[in-house]
Order: structure tokens, then C-alpha cells, then sequence
């Protein structure tokens, strides 16, 4: 008899670990949740955090360090769009857009993607990428 | 699915293993997506599993001598069974100088215990300064010209260094720690005042066990400790004198550099000196002359060689009863022995029962004096069982000479020089390593061939020819039998025909140097007949006409072994030859019946870079010249068809028989030759 293999769809742990009241197990993120936080993930690792996996991960942490101008708001789009397209198969990345906010020293980076793999509307993804230490 | 594949030692194969059981036993998915949560738990788990893996094997190589690799736990290891490693050794040179005191009241002049002078590194950027010292104070008297005259005076390389201890027994836990590395233990001297302020001095010496250690036995230990460093160790007042309490230790030692200061012979003073009056003298001193360049430094004893060594030394439990344990004992009583080879001489032909025969090789020349060797022997006699006799007896080496023809692709090389360079330094590199310069060491044919092939991408193929060499030590102008034994089987390319057969040249199986012997004008070598039966043979002595016309000129002057490859002369007086190396010599040299020649007994075979050739021949086919081989350069892998070694030297006479005379006459011609053997009532009689 053939293995029936059914989708479970996307499924990771939550990093807060805090425990679900209802089944008393670890709180779990599913499907555009969980890619939503695997983008984040993937953004802020910088190349050789990961053990063993020297080229995962972006150098946007640094770029942040970097002189708040709309060069540097390119090359933190061009790193972004590298490390997504490279490792996070699960998306089709249809824009990246990284703006910067002179007023609050930070940029405002827009994601827009669509995932592979289960039905569901475009997403967006925003957040605003300040240089913390 | 249980998580099965637990044995993994490599962080990915940790991280499959834990992704398949994830994909198994759990509803998550997400473990094969770099950026998720989930991944950076499982590379977190794998990273914990690899570091905790490694540190198992790590824990578990260390444990065992023959697996560890960190020197602090080599010695551990090694000290549990009794043994300490050698340590690093000082050069020492032998200098002289002399000061000038005239101006001075002082009737003696002492030279203080520290440096005393300093020089130059010899290495090519003679950038490192060696200071060399002496261990205790020299005083020599002034003599009737106001000089005092330090003469041949022993002084070593490093550093001159005091470290003082007071015993405090209220502290169990003390220890006595000589904080320097690079140490000479040989030069390490330890002195216990009861006090610090007492003037009594008590003399401690070392000792490496507990036999004749006695409760009064003034005696201390050491051991090596991390980073090269030595630790004190103290009798318990049962083994040894043990110390009380305020007991002052004042430990000397020379912390030293080791080999790179041999070989230095400029020196200049930078001493301290006082006259008997308590002057300092800082003038006057001549120009420090030196007998030798300095010798004798030494690294510290290698892990390999702790490894090595320290199982030997436990298993002999300083006894000498098989051939290996005094393989295992004389690097430790004589530490400048490069490699030792022992045999019972019931192995010998004939036997030579109750004796046991031992070749040293040491670090610092060829062979060792006779000195050295009497007291070697005297220091051996406490080990070994009694009624066996140890002998050391003199190295005997046994050289392979290598003749090779290298093909090299054109295309590959800038010239033929570029590679016949890589090659020549290859083969010294191999010459130099220890696969041979050692007893019991073979020369492994197609391990050479392919450092050959490997020196350089250019390089096609090679043919090699094998010869092995044994000087002999002529003894001359007296008559002396000679035997050479090369302990390998020589190879007959020559059945007994003459050495121009069909017209070409073939050569004898064996080949000499030139040498002169009296009756016979002119210089002679050695040549070979064999037998029907190719294993045995006749020697005779033949001259060169040209380099390829040999004349006879004397018949049965020794027998050949083929089989058991020796060479035996029958007296003959011999009275020059062509090679002097220190000592007159005649090189005979055979190809050997196997490729593989090794260096049997107390044979110390080493590859004779100076006599390897070298030929680079252009690979037509390969570099495209001549694809179809026509024009293809061979060479022949069945040796030289030279008569003699070196350059031929061509002396005829009249009255000398051709090769191609009868046997009658040459048997005639040999009894002159043998009339003086029987006159001679004590012929020497050497064995190589």
C-alpha cells in the first residue's frame, strides 16, 4: 500500500516558549506566521551565527551601522532580497522596499511576498530596522 | 522511528539524524528551513551533541598513551609507568681566553658561574644571540707574566638561572616548580641549607629510581609538568632524606635553546671575573678563541618518541635480557644516541654465543670514541643479565646510490634544470627523513619511485636504477684480510663471460674504486667471475686499458657470495687508494637482487644523495614532440654497464694477462700474492 502523505502545511515552534493553557504544550505558529517570523529570523542572522553555516543569514545588522542614506537603504534591500530569494524557499518575493526615516534614525522596510505551497493572499511584512548594540 | 544514528561525529550528520526523527515522531515541519525557529533549535541541539562528541573522543584518545597527543598527557601517562623524557639538551663548545692582570695584585682570577660569553646565530639570518654559561665557578691561578689562562673551558648554551625555595611543611600541597621551560636537566644542581641564613650546604643528586636510595641518601626526582616545565620531588625520610621544616633549596639550571645553537664558533666575552682580592676584573680579556664549533644541542625528547620509548622502558624494567631492551635502555643512559641496533650474537655466522652486539648511531658524527664506548659498556654491565657480554661496536653503513632518468613533459617545466632542482631536493628531503636513518630501515623501491613522479606535475614516469655501496677501510701497507657484508642479495646480470660480450659492454656485478697494491704497478680493481651455480664467486683484480677494455692481472684474490651478499679478500696488502674520506677507502658497490634493500643487523643504511644522479630526458610522446614514439629516448632499467666506480683511471703495463687468457696463467700470475700471505705471520684481518 502505497504511504498517503498528507499536508500538514507550515508548522515551528513559537521562540517565546510560553506554554498554550488549552493543550498545556509549547505555542506552536502556523503557515504565513510562521514564514513571517523565519523572514525576520533570517534578516537579523548575520553570516556565521549558525554552526557549521557560514553563508546563512544577512548582513543587515551591520548595515545599520552604516550612514543613514538611501545608498545604504539600497544595499540593506539588495542584502535582503539576496537572503530571502537564497534561503527561504517557501516565498516568491515580489518586493522589498527599504526607506529610510531620517526623523527616527531607523528604515522602514516592506516586504511583499507571496508563499508557495498553501493558499493564501500576498503577505506584507513591515518593520522599521533601527541600529541597536 | 527511535533516533537510531547516534554514532555520528560530524555536525551535519548530527543534524540529519535529529531532522529525521523530527520528520518521524512530530507534527513540525519546519526544521528544513534555515530561518526557522525550529532550525535554530536543532542546530543548537547538533552544535551541543558535535562539541560533546568531540570532547568524548578527545577524553578517550588522551587516556591511552598510544593515542594521545597532547604532550602533558604523553608524560603522564609516561610518568605512571617510571619513565621521564628526556630533556632539552645545551650546546657546548670548548673555549679559551686569557686575562691580563698585571696591573692588578690578584694571584687568581675566578671566572663566576653564569654567562660568560655570547655570539651569533649561524643560520641564514644570523639574527638570534646565544648566550652560553657555566654552571659553577672557574678560578685559575696567574701566572708569571700576569695572565690568567682560561683554557678549553666547558661552556654551554642558555641561560644561567638560580631558583631558591623554602620548604614550608605546614603547606601539604607545596610544590616545587622550576618555573622555566627549556631547562637541561643534566646541568640541574640542587643544594638544601637548613636555613636561608645557614652556610652549610648539602648537596642533593639527582636520581631516576629508587635503587641504593636509602633513608640518609641525599637524593630528589623530577618530572615533567606542563609546558616543558620540572618539578622537585624530595625524599619522605624512607626513600631519601626528607626535609624539615625552613629547609632552603637553591636549584641551579641552564634553560637553554637546544639545536639551533650548534654550530657557532665566534664568541665574545661578556663574563663576570674577581681576583682572590674580591676585585671585579673587566679588563684585559684577549680575543675568546674556540676549539670546536658548538655541539650537542638538543630539543626536548618528542612525543613520538615518549610513546615510543617509555612502553620499552617499563617492559624492560631496567633489565637488558632481549636485544630490545637495549634498544630501550641506551637512549637512556647515553642520550646522544640517534638510533641503536642490538642482536645476540648467536645470530651471528659463525655464533658468537654470550654476547650481545650493539651499534650506536649517534646524534654528532659517524662513530663513536672509544672513550664513549668503554664507558658505555661499563654502564650497560648494571643492566644486563649476568654472564652475557655487551660489545658496542662500530657502525657499519650501508649506502644506496640511486641513478635515475626522469621523463618530464615540456609543456609542464620552464627547463630541464627547473625539475632536475625539485627532484635532487625530494630525494635529499627522503634521504634525511627516518623511513631510513635507522637500523632495521629498508628503502622502499616503489615509495621512491613515487616521491620521484610526485615532485612535480611535469613529470611523466622514471626509470631508476638501485646500487648498494660499502666503503672499506683499507689498511695500508700491511697485509689484511677484508669482509663486506651488505646483508642483501646481489643481483648477477654477469654469468662468468668476459666484460665485452658480443661486442658490447656488460660490465661485472660488482664495481670498485680505484686502489694500488703492491706487486702490481698502476692502480687495480675489483672485478667478479661467478660460478655455474650463480650463487657463489671468485674475485680478481683487473686494470683498465681503456674505460671499456679491462686486463686481468690477478686471479683469486677472494670468493663472493651472491646469496648472502659478502665479499670476503684474501689478505692483500694494499697500498693507496683513490677515495680518502678521513681514512683510506675503497668503494665497492652491487646491484642488489631486490629494489627493496634493507638495512640488515647492525647495518645503518642511508640513501647517498651525493652519489644519486639525477637525468631529466624530455617525454617526446607526452609533450606532443613526437606522439607516434619514434624518436623515443630508453632507458635502461637493468643499471650502468660501467666497469669501475669513478672516474676510470687506464694504467697497462707489459706483462699483465688479458681477460680472455687461460686459466692456467692466471692461477701462475696469483701465487705471488699468495707467497705473501703465507710469509706474513700476523696479517690484520678486517671485518665490514
Amino acid at each position: 500500500m502505497p504511504v498517503q502523505r498528507v499536508s500538514k502545511g507550515f508548522l515551528d515552534v513559537s521562540a517565546s516558549f510560553k506554554v498554550n493553557p488549552i493543550n498545556s504544550d509549547v505555542i506552536v505558529t502556523r503557515n504565513e506566521n510562521a514564514i513571517a517570523r523565519a523572514i525576520r529570523n533570517l534578516v537579523f542572522t548575520l553570516p556565521g551565527e549558525k554552526p557549521f553555516q557560514p553563508l546563512v543569514g544577512s548582513n543587515v545588522s551591520n548595515l545599520l551601522f552604516e550612514n543613514l542614506d538611501r545608498i545604504t537603504a539600497s544595499s540593506i534591500q539588495s542584502e535582503i532580497e539576496d537572503t530571502l530569494n537564497n534561503f527561504e524557499p517557501r516565498i516568491s518575493l515580489t518586493t522589498v522596499e527599504v526607506v529610510p526615516n531620517f526623523d527616527s534614525n531607523e528604515f522602514n522596510c516592506t516586504i511583499t511576498y507571496d508563499i508557495i505551497g498553501i493558499d493564501v493572499l500576498p503577505q506584507q511584512l513591515s518593520f522599521a530596522l533601527q541600529p541597536t548594540r | 522511528m527511535p533516533l537510531v544514528n547516534f554514532s555520528n561525529l560530524d555536525f551535519y550528520g548530527i543534524r540529519e539524524s535529529i531532522k529525521d526523527y523530527l520528520r518521524a515522531n512530530s507534527n513540525f515541519t519546519d526544521y528544513d528551513f534555515e530561518g526557522s525557529n525550529l532550525s535554530t533549535i536543532v542546530d543548537a541541539l547538533a552544535y551541543n551533541t558535535y562539541i560533546t562528541s568531540y570532547n568524548a573522543n578527545m577524553v578517550t584518545n588522551e587516556v591511552f598513551i598510544d593515542s594521545a597527543t597532547l604532550r602533558e598527557n604523553v608524560v603522564s601517562l609516561a610518568r605512571n609507568i617510571g619513565y621521564v623524557p628526556r630533556s632539552r639538551k645545551a650546546s657546548t663548545s670548548n673555549i679559551s681566553f686569557t686575562v691580563d692582570v698585571s696591573n692588578t695584585t690578584a694571584v687568581t682570577v675566578t671566572l663566576k658561574a653564569g654567562a660568560v660569553v655570547t655570539s651569533r646565530s649561524t643560520g641564514v639570518n644570523k639574527t638570534q644571540n646565544f648566550i652560553f654559561s657555566i654552571p659553577n665557578d672557574i678560578t685559575v691561578p696567574v701566572d708569571s707574566f700576569g695572565r690568567a689562562n682560561f683554557n678549553e673551558i666547558k661552556v654551554y648554551e642558555g641561560t644561567y638561572i638560580t631558583q631558591t625555595f623554602t620548604v614550608d611543611t605546614e603547606n601539604p600541597n607545596q610544590k616545587f616548580i622550576l618555573p622555566n621551560s627549556g631547562i637541561d636537566t643534566d646541568l640541574l644542581s640542587v643544594i638544601v641549607k637548613n636555613t636561608k641564613e645557614s652556610t652549610v650546604e648539602r648537596k642533593f643528586d639527582l636520581f631516576d629510581s629508587l635503587f641504593k636510595v636509602t633513608a640518609s641518601t641525599r637524593s630528589y626526582f623530577i618530572q615533567e609538568i606542563g609546558q616543558e616545565r620540572y618539578e622537585l620531588l624530595f625524599g619522605d625520610g624512607v626513600f631519601g632524606v626528607k626535609l624539615e621544616n625552613k629547609n632552603y633549596i637553591e636549584a641551579s639550571y641552564i634553560t637553554t635553546s637546544g639545536a639551533v645553537a650548534n654550530n657557532i664558533t665566534n664568541f665574545t666575552f661578556i663574563g663576570n671575573m674577581v681576583g682572590n682580592n674580591g676585585n671585579a676584573i673587566s679588563q684585559g680579556v684577549s680575543i675568546v678563541t674556540a676549539e670546536m664549533k658548538s655541539k650537542g644541542g638538543k630539543p626536548i625528547e618528542s612525543v613520538e618518541s615518549v610513546k615510543k620509548y617509555a612502553p620499552q622502558i617499563y617492559a624492560s624494567q631496567n633489565r637488558a635480557v632481549t636485544a630490545a631492551d637495549y634498544e630501550g635502555l641506551i637512549p637512556q643512559i647515553y642520550p646522544e644516541a640517534e638510533s641503536v641496533s642490538a642482536f645476540g650474537g648467536e645470530d651471528l655466522t659463525p655464533p658468537q654465543f654470550g654476547k650481545v652486539f650493539i651499534s650506536i648511531k649517534p646524534y654528532n658524527g659517524v662513530y663513536l670514541s672509544s672513550a664513549i664506548k668503554r664507558n658505555l659498556q661499563f654502564q650497560i654491565k648494571n643492566y644486563s643479565v649476568a654472564g652475557i657480554r655487551p660489545e658496542i661496536i662500530d657502525l657499519k653503513y650501508l649506502y644506496v646510490e640511486a641513478n635515475c632518468d626522469v621523463y618530464y613533459n615540456t609543456n609542464l617545466a620552464p627547463s630541464p634544470s627547473y625539475v632536475n632542482n625539485i627532484v635532487t631536493q625530494n630525494i635529499a628531503s627522503y634521504s634525511d627523513s627516518s623511513a631510513l636513518n635507522q637500523f632495521g630501515a629498508r628503502f622502499k623501491y616503489s615509495q621512491f619511485q613515487q616521491i620521484i613522479d610526485q615532485s612535480n606535475e611535469s613529470i611523466t614516469s622514471n626509470i631508476t636504477n638501485i646500487d648498494m655501496r660499502r666503503d672499506m677501510v683499507a689498511k695500508l701497507n700491511q697485509f689484511a684480510e677484508y669482509e663486506l657484508c651488505y646483508g642483501n642479495r646481489f643481483y648477477v646480470k654477469n654469468h662468468g663471460h668476459s666484460a665485452v660480450f658480443s661486442g658490447n659492454l656488460v660490465g661485472y656485478n660488482i664495481r670498485s674504486s680505484g686502489f694500488t697494491v703492491s706487486g702490481i704497478s698502476g692502480t687495480v680493481y675489483l672485478g667478479d667471475k661467478p660460478n655455474m651455480d650463480l650463487e657463489k664467486g671468485k674475485l680478481f683484480l683487473f686494470k683498465l686499458n681503456s674505460p671499456s677494455e679491462p686486463i686481468i692481472v690477478k686471479q683469486n684474490i677472494g670468493t663472493i657470495n651472491y646469496i648472502t651478499g659478502e665479499i670476503r679478500l684474501n689478505p692483500i696488502n694494499i697500498i693507496s687508494t683513490t677515495i680518502n674520506r678521513d681514512s683510506p677507502l675503497v668503494e665497492i658497490s652491487a646491484q642488489p637482487y631486490s629494489n627493496d634493500v634493507i638495512g640488515l643487523q647492525d647495518l645503518y643504511l642511508q640513501l647517498d644523495v651525493n652519489n644519486t644522479t639525477v637525468n631529466v630526458i624530455v617525454d617526446n610522446i607526452a609533450s606532443g614532440n613526437d606522439i607516434s614514439g619514434t624518436n623515443y629516448i630508453v632507458s635502461s632499467s637493468y643499471g650502468s654497464n660501467r666497469l669501475v666506480r669513478g672516474i676510470p683511471i687506464t694504467t697497462v703495463d707489459a706483462g699483465v694477462i688479458s681477460e680472455t687468457s687461460s686459466i692456467a696463467s692466471s692461477v701462475r700470475q696469483s701465487t705471488p700474492l699468495g707467497r705473501a700471505i703465507v710469509s706474513t705471520t700476523n696479517s690484520a684481518r678486517s671485518s665490514y
